[in-house]
């Protein structure tokens, strides 16, 4: 059956898919956008190593359908920066060395951006249960909240910065 | 260029401007070390590979520390078959603390070539230069190192003996270092095994036999009975199926078209026999045969145990354990006829090479294995077995290949870390020190052969015996007589190394017991460790880390005191980790403190802090250790708290992170690392290390908390709690909850039908004419001669009757039939209804229509089943027939033949139908009222006439006719679903409104009741092109019934469910502790999210009778509400419910269940028999699949 294209905005730019309603967007994204930061960690919605903004709120693509999709707006870690310039919270998983193998950086990276840009000043309670469903098996636990709380301490003193945490489309 | 790759050794060797350092000895097959090249590059070759713990950078470190150059200026080439040297696999953190020598050995000889070229052309003596940042300095006169480089090819061989640096010149070893992949790696920029894509590149999938993880014994590699590719060939992007043995691969154009040939190929095994049940890792380790080793045999055992005052046996047990990458294994391959290249996570990139030259039979010189970093692997995964696969699949099409093993293939084929089972005898003298220590451990280890050899049958599936079980098995305690054995054994479960293997587990014996032993003779635990230790490093360490911690004394349990539920305490441990072949090689030394609270209610243990301490030596970049022993203390606190692998009878039941969770970010402890500062001593392999006391510091501490020992892990809260208060008190609180078992109701009485039907249709005959006279066949219409006004509203009138639901054709085909329908009485087939002279209705003229649908007899005469709701469609009006006819005319035809409905006796003689009809089709109308306006009348019409709501919402009786009175619309079945009531009856806790009603029939979902699933998801996508007064219509008219919630009542009724679930949270988990976990890890991720979907306080199917609704969803999923939703830009949510069929076993979804019921539905008795109707589900569905 051929089916009717889906039209989309990834990372800024308008995108059109002739693919079947319930093809799961991280393939698409992956493999026909190329944009590898969303990685398939268990298909079943449980790990998050696949998250992506939809509409500024973090999903999980491997559950999410492209039929569902028309009209929205995903934004992927690839599409976090700015003229180049790495956002805010990628800089600080950076800073704070945040990953070992960083196969769910890309998770951890995306629900921070999203936690942030709802609450911009969570304190320790409202980050680990940001980041509750996000599993990490390298035991980076460490790093990665303090990288979370160093972008929300270098937020709170730049509101420039702030300013981008709300992902641009 | 095809795919990513390293430049081979060849280029190098080519290159003009180099120098190169080979191995000694290696000047015929070069194997390159070091280059540096024309513009001052070095680039730096190491056999092993970085599993995501930083060793890139490290060893980035040392090299440029030895030859003075910038750090940035040293690049890694890393595994690669085509460049690198083969030194071995990469395990146990050796990396740093065996290949970095002929690295930095590499570095200085480069460094001395380098000079002595400098002091040529210069003019002066090597004594009189200095280097600084890759330059070369005498006096004022300066020269890089790519200048000495350039304009030669040189080559020299490594100096074993060289001296290298002093550590007291280190100006970059020992200082922190940023590693150079996290900054690509945050920005999505680095290329991982998973990202890499060759042009030409098909998608490929295994299907795995049903012994999963298990690669010996009876059946393997020779259970394949028969694999159907007509099952999957027609798919779309379908490029070939490929079974060799019992190797099955699919391999599609696209990677979703591969995701789906692999689930829906038809493959038969044999029944598998069953298998030493390891959720008794105990018995069944003690049952297995095993040699027994004895390392270490010093003084009298037995005696000296003889005079043991208290004589202390005791024995610990360690469960299954899975690496769990976060990444499940990925590779690529591309096999030619005179090579194959596979770019590959794996770790032993070499060996890998060899087995998969003896897998497809070519020279290993053929394979070109370029490494990818993968997911962490922490010991071994899947990424050998994958790459295999894709050299299979690829040779199999001639064209690359990706495969991508799924979650649950990697969990359940993993080699896993091995269970263990280690006694040890003992006790105090009279003095109160350790009499004797006489201990056994048992370890079924294996090497784990790459999959693929042993499914293709390359390998016999044979046991090895490996020895493995002895790491760290001599205690590091000076006790008399001592005896240490290892029983090496077959395996069980495919098993292989995993951090900290086989060390973990004698620690946790070893530090456990001295725990014991200091209790018992009335001693402080750390003070109880110096008396005994006498390795200096170690008496050092100890103290260190008790100050840190700041240990006070203690030498009863419950000094921690504790508050409310929570009780306190702090447990030590030590360990010197040992690895390699026995005796070893001795790793770093660590030490911890843990502290726990016990929740004396809920029986969970948090880890609130960690100190521990390390020496390692001389540390490369500090904060690479730091992190790593993070990692490290993580990763050990979850396999103590949390983990265990569960089994069935046949394979591994946990497949995915519900069914063997892992720590997560609201359980992490803080961790204070103290590093032992000792720079003039050899670096020792770090963070493994840091995992091996963890279980004993644990377990000592939760002993310190409550005075419980636990000797077998892990400690999850039901094993905890069961210690604490017994196991009476919880099997109390399930029996409270048993349900009273309620009759079922279902499709058509099963049971009662046949007896009956029988009956009538003796006397049945004599009322009714069975068969009716046909009416002839026209030709079919001229879709021109209907207007397009009517084709459209007949559209609608399709749309409203749902028709394409039912009738819908493989694989999505509009119309075409095929669907089936199981029923007592048989499967039902839908009827192909495309205008197709042959297979479909065009031969059938309005009149031959409209009996059907009125009165269910087909064209020819003969009768239908009323699974075709002839009963409800007699009530729609001719114009809406007219209209539907003149649509279903104007449709593509499909010249297919449905299949045709398979019934048993005696439902196959259609002609009972007759019989039936006379009893039950009632040539009603739908009442009208004209005082309830125009709404309510239109959706009565709708309701009861052409949308045919009571085919599914009303139980039938034993004959299958809808029942009547006030079982009307009372709830029924469809397709195994139960269809709730709709007469304002439902079970939910909150009443329907009838803005409910309206939201849930227009998009598929309402915020107090949950979502549409099942047949009914398909029914609302169906209404999507119906006009909002229609939808509005039927909700005006489905609220009109009794017992319809007002707005208020409903917003209270959802308060109090809402307060009721919370309130049955932790009941709940003490009722079905598993069905916790496995709610935490499988469903919280969106059922708890803030996000858009109902709370399930409110899901209608959790309050239902049956589970039948809830068990369907688990198995099959649920679109997204926002697939469903009719108006645009609805906020519904957009991603929808995997099916976890292939993730959860009947029994886990059973567990599942109970804890849902519980927990969301606290005021409902508990559901009975759930692991059953889950079986049954799944069989229902196999067969209408
Ligand atoms: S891959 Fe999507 S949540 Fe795990
Ligand atoms: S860094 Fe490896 S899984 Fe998180």
């Amino acid at each position: 059956m051929s089916t009717p294209p889906v039209t989309l905005t990834i990372n800024g730019a308008a995108r059109s898919f002739p693919l079947p309603a319930d093809t799961a967007l991280l393939y698409v994204l992956r493999n026909d956008c190329g944009l590898n930061g969303p990685k398939f960690g268990c298909g079943l919605g449980e790990c998050g190593a696949c998250a992506v903004l939809v509409d500024g709120r973090a999903v999980r693509a491997c559950t999410t359908r492209l039929g569902t999709l028309a009209g929205r707006t995903v934004t992927t870690l690839e599409g976090l920066a700015t003229d180049g310039e790495p956002h805010p919270v990628q800089r600080a998983f950076t800073a704070m060395q945040a990953a070992q193998c960083g196969y769910c950086l890309n998770g951890m990276i995306i629900a921070t951006v999203a936690l942030l840009a709802r609450d911009p000043a969570p304190d320790e309670a409202a980050i680990r249960a940001a980041l509750r469903h996000h599993l990490c098996r390298c035991g980076t636990h460490m790093e990665i909240l303090a990288a979370v709380r160093l972008a929300r301490d270098d937020l709170a003193v730049s509101p420039t910065e702030a300013a981008r945490m709300e992902p641009s489309s | 260029m095809t795919g990513p790759r390293e430049k081979a050794l060849a280029a190098y060797l080519e290159a003009d401007d180099i120098l190169l350092v080979l191995r000694p000895g290696s000047a015929n097959a070069p194997d390159i070390h070091l280059a540096i090249t024309g513009d001052g590059t070095v680039i730096a070759f190491n056999g092993h590979v970085d599993l995501g713990t930083g060793i890139r950078t490290a060893l980035a470190q040392i090299v440029a520390e030895e030859l003075d150059v910038p750090f940035e200026r040293v690049s890694l080439v890393l595994g690669t078959t085509s460049a690198a040297p083969d030194q071995g696999p990469t395990i146990a953190s050796e990396t740093i603390q065996i290949t970095a020598i002929p690295l930095r050995q590499a570095a200085a000889t480069a460094r001395r070539h380098l000079l002595a070229r400098a002091a040529d052309r210069l003019g002066t003596t090597v004594d009189a230069l200095t280097v600084d940042g890759g330059t070369v300095h005498a006096g004022s006169a300066a020269i890089g190192y790519g200048d000495l480089v350039r304009g030669r090819h040189a080559r020299v061989e490594i100096d074993p003996a060289i001296a290298v640096k002093p550590v007291a010149d280190y100006r970059l070893v020992g200082t922190p270092q940023p590693r150079t992949d996290i900054g690509p790696k945050a920005l999505g920029l680095w290329t991982y095994v998973h990202d890499v894509r060759v042009p030409g590149m098909l998608h490929g999938r295994v299907v795995r036999p049903p012994y999963v993880g298990y690669d010996h014994g009876e059946g393997v590699g020779t259970s394949l009975l028969a694999v159907d590719e007509s099952s999957v060939a027609h798919l779309p992007g379908f490029v070939a199926v490929v079974a060799i043995g019992d190797f099955v691969g699919v391999v599609a154009a696209r990677e979703e078209q591969a995701v789906e040939a692999a689930r829906r190929l038809k493959v038969t095994w044999k029944p598998q026999p069953p298998r030493p049940d390891l959720n008794d890792v105990e018995a069944a380790l003690r049952a297995n045969p095993a040699r027994t080793r004895v390392l270490k045999h010093e003084g009298d055992v037995e005696r000296a145990l003889a005079a043991a005052s208290p004589a202390m046996p005791r024995t610990y047990v360690w469960p299954y354990q899975m690496h769990g990458s976060i990444g499940p294994s990925c590779a690529v391959a591309d096999w030619r006829a005179d090579g194959l290249t596979v770019w590959s996570g794996t770790q032993n990139p070499h060996w890998m090479r060899r087995d998969l030259a003896r897998l497809l039979d070519m020279p290993e010189e053929a394979i070109v294995v370029e490494r990818h970093e993968a997911a962490g692997c922490y010991g071994r995964n899947c990424a050998d077995d994958v790459t295999a696969d894709a050299a299979l699949l690829s040779r199999a099409v001639g064209a690359p290949v990706r495969v991508q093993l799924t979650r649950e293939e990697e969990h359940g084929w993993e080699p896993k870390g091995a269970a263990q089972v280690i006694d040890v005898r003992g006790g105090l003298d009279l003095a109160g020190g350790p009499v004797a220590y006489d201990f056994e451990t048992r370890y079924p280890s294996n090497l784990a052969p790459t999959l693929a050899l042993v499914l293709t049958g390359k390998l016999p599936p044979v046991p090895e015996v490996a020895e493995m079980g002895d790491r760290t098995a001599i205690p590091p305690y000076a006790v008399g007589p001592m005896r240490i054995a290892v029983h090496d054994m077959p395996p069980l479960a495919r098993a292989s190394w995993f951090r900290g293997v086989s060390a973990m587990p004698n620690s946790f014996a070893h530090e456990s017991y001295f725990d014991e032993l200091a209790n018992a003779a009335g001693v402080d635990p750390v003070e109880y460790r110096l008396r005994y230790l006498t390795d200096p490093r170690a008496v050092d360490l100890v103290r260190a880390v008790a100050e840190r911690a700041k240990w006070r004394l203690r030498t009863t349990w419950g000094t921690e005191g504790g508050e409310g539920d929570l009780l306190y305490g702090r447990g030590f441990a030590y360990a010197l980790y040992n690895h390699g072949k026995f005796p070893g090689t001795p790793a770093a030394w660590a030490a911890w403190v843990a502290d726990v609270a016990v929740n004396r209610r809920t029986g969970v243990v948090t880890v609130t802090r960690v100190t521990v301490g390390q020496d390692s030596g001389l540390m490369i970049n500090p904060d690479g250790v730091r992190h790593q022993i993070h990692g490290n203390v993580i990763q050990s606190v979850s396999r103590v708290l949390k983990e265990e692998v569960r089994f069935t009878g046949t394979g591994v039941e946990s497949l995915e992170w519900g069914g063997y969770p892992i720590l997560t970010f609201e359980e992490t402890p803080d961790i204070d690392v103290l590093l032992i500062p000792r720079p003039d001593e050899e670096p020792r392999g770090v963070g493994e290390s840091a995992s091996v006391p963890s279980a004993a510091a644990i377990v000592n501490a939760v002993y310190d908390a409550t005075g419980l020992r636990f000797r077998e892990l892990p400690l999850t809260p039901d094993r905890v709690l069961a210690a604490l208060q017994g196991r009476q008190r919880i099997e109390q609180r399930i029996e409270h909850r048993a349900a009273v078992k309620r009759k079922a109701k279902r499709w058509f009485g099963l049971g009662v039908g046949i007896a009956g039907l029988a009956g009538l249709a003796a006397g049945g005959l004599a009322l009714a004419a069975p068969f009716r006279p046909a009416i002839a066949p026209i030709q079919r219409p001229d879709p021109a001669v209907f207007s397009p006004a009517s084709v459209e509203r007949g559209r609608l009138v399709a749309a409203a009757g749902a028709c394409a639901v039912c009738h819908v054709g493989p694989d999505g085909v509009a119309l075409a039939g095929g669907r089936a329908f199981e029923t007592p009485f048989g499967t039902v087939r839908a009827t192909n209804i495309t205008p197709d002279e042959t297979n479909g209705i065009g031969g059938w003229s309005f009149a031959a229509f409209q009996r059907a649908m009125r009165q269910g007899i087909r064209r020819d005469g003969a009768h239908l089943y009323p699974v075709h709701p002839y009963t409800s469609f007699v009530n729609v009006d001719d114009g809406d027939l007219q209209d539907l006819y003149a649509y279903l005319m104007t449709t593509p035809a499909v010249a297919a033949p449905a299949p045709v409905s398979a019934l048993k006796p005696p439902f196959a003689v259609r002609g009972l139908m007759a019989a039936w009809n006379a009893l039950y089709l009632r040539p009603t109308t739908v009442a009208v009222d004209p005082l309830k306006g125009e709404a309510w009348n239109r959706g009565a019409y709708l309701v009861e006439g052409l949308g045919h709501c009571s085919a599914c919402h009303t139980e039938r009786n034993a004959l299958g006719a809808e029942r009547t009175g006030p079982a009307r619309l009372a709830g029924g079945t469809a397709e195994g679903w139960d269809a709730p009531a709709i007469n304002g009856t439902a079970a939910g806790p909150v009443g329907w409104t009838e803005a409910a009603l309206y939201a849930y029939l227009r998009d598929g979902h309402a915020a107090d009741h949950g979502s549409a699933g099942g047949p009914m998801a398909a029914v609302v996508k169906s209404l999507a092109p119906l006009p909002d007064a229609d939808i509005r219509a039927m909700a005006v008219y489905l609220a009109s019934f009794p017992g319809t919630a007002t707005p208020e009542a409903a917003a209270a009724a959802r308060t109090a469910a809402l307060a009721a679930s919370e309130a049955a949270r932790a009941d709940a988990a003490l009722v079905a502790p598993e069905g916790a976990r496995l709610f935490e890890g499988a469903c919280a991720a969106c059922h708890e999210a803030d996000g858009t979907l109902a709370p399930l306080a409110l899901n209608s199917p959790l309050h239902a009778d049956r589970p039948a609704n809830l068990i369907r969803t688990i198995l099959h999923g649920a679109e997204a509400p926002a697939s469903l939703a009719a108006r645009p830009g609805s906020p519904a949510e957009v991603m929808s419910m995997p099916a976890f069929a292939a993730s959860l076993t009947d029994r886990q979804i059973a567990a599942l269940a109970t804890y849902l019921r519980a927990r969301f539905a606290p005021g409902k008795p508990a559901w009975t028999d759930v692991e059953a109707a889950s079986a049954d589900a799944r069989r229902i569905s196999s067969k209408g699949g």
